[in-house]
């Protein structure tokens, strides 16, 4: 039974543990929850509301997992929210210091279709570490929208929220592709779609 | 020079060249073939190991560590 009104689009936050996921959910959702520091103790999912524009957006705090083969209950819990929910959007969250970690469980969720946009979270962690990241090339990339924030200081986070109606399905192959250097010979007569600046255009 | 996690002494580093089973569950970690990485510790008594990547702290049994080849440089 649905309760909520046919244009509420769902947004799942999934990511590794200690990423701020919960802090940046707070952000999006405006709870007053107060983040706690033990891992682990998001086994029940949270859900909460936001509005952006004209939309209503239901937000799922997710527990944190490694990647789509759960290990324990949290993970367990993980998976079966992303999987009875397809065709809702996925936003990937991802530590700004520890990058390369997340996108083994980013490339999973994307390879299995789900409209994705991708939160580069603790960026202030990444500056105080001398971590230089590179959210546009990351963006150009994977096709898909890479929006930087810090959930405790909320900075990117309107941004981010922006962000959640230009959700992509990631194009694996496109990927690879752009991996091995041939790229795309974009066809400049084409008009750009106006997808929002998945392809590197804006 | 070949060894086994498990054997690496303390604050060597190296270089994977392989591992033998439960890959899926060091990748999502970030331990992959090929990357470096740093020996942190290696409790005695079946463990655990705890191995630096990239910033990272990994830890595991000894059991899975035996399973995991380094090229020490």
């Amino acid at each position: 039974m649905k309760e909520q009104p046919d244009n509420t689009i769902t947004v799942l936050m999934m990511g590794n543990p200690n990423v701020g996921k919960s802090a940046l959910f707070n952000r999006l959702t405006g709870a007053n929850a107060v983040v706690s520091n033990y891992p682990g103790t998001t086994v029940d999912y949270t859900a909460g509301k936001l509005i952006e524009g004209h939309t209503t957006y239901e937000i799922i705090d997710a527990p944190g997992t490694y990647s789509l083969e759960p290990h324990d209950a949290a993970e367990k819990v993980a998976v079966l929210l992303l999987d009875e929910r397809r065709g809702d959007v996925v936003m990937i969250v991802l530590d700004a210091t520890k990058i390369e970690r997340g996108l083994y469980l980013a490339f999973e969720i994307m390879e299995r279709e789900y409209p994705c946009i991708i939160a580069l979270n603790m960026t202030d962690v990444a500056h105080d570490k001398q971590i230089k990241v590179n959210a546009a090339g990351i963006q150009h990339l994977l096709g898909i929208p890479v929006v930087e924030t810090t959930a405790i200081s909320g900075e990117g986070v309107k941004k981010l929220a922006g962000a959640i109606r230009k959700a992509q399905v990631a194009d694996m192959d496109a990927i690879r592709k752009r991996l091995e250097g041939s790229g795309e010979d974009r066809d400049e007569t084409v008009p750009c779609p106006g997808c929002g600046g998945c392809r590197g255009c804006g | 020079m070949l060894k086994t996690l498990s054997t690496l002494e303390f604050g060597e580093t190296g270089r994977v060249t392989e591992i033998r089973a439960s890959r899926h569950e060091l990748n999502c970690m970030g331990l992959r073939t090929g990357k470096k990485l740093k020996m942190i510790t290696r409790q005695p008594i079946k463990g655990p190991v705890v191995v630096l990547i990239d910033e990272v702290e990994i830890a595991m049994g000894l059991d899975l560590a035996a399973q995991v080849t380094v090229n020490i440089e």
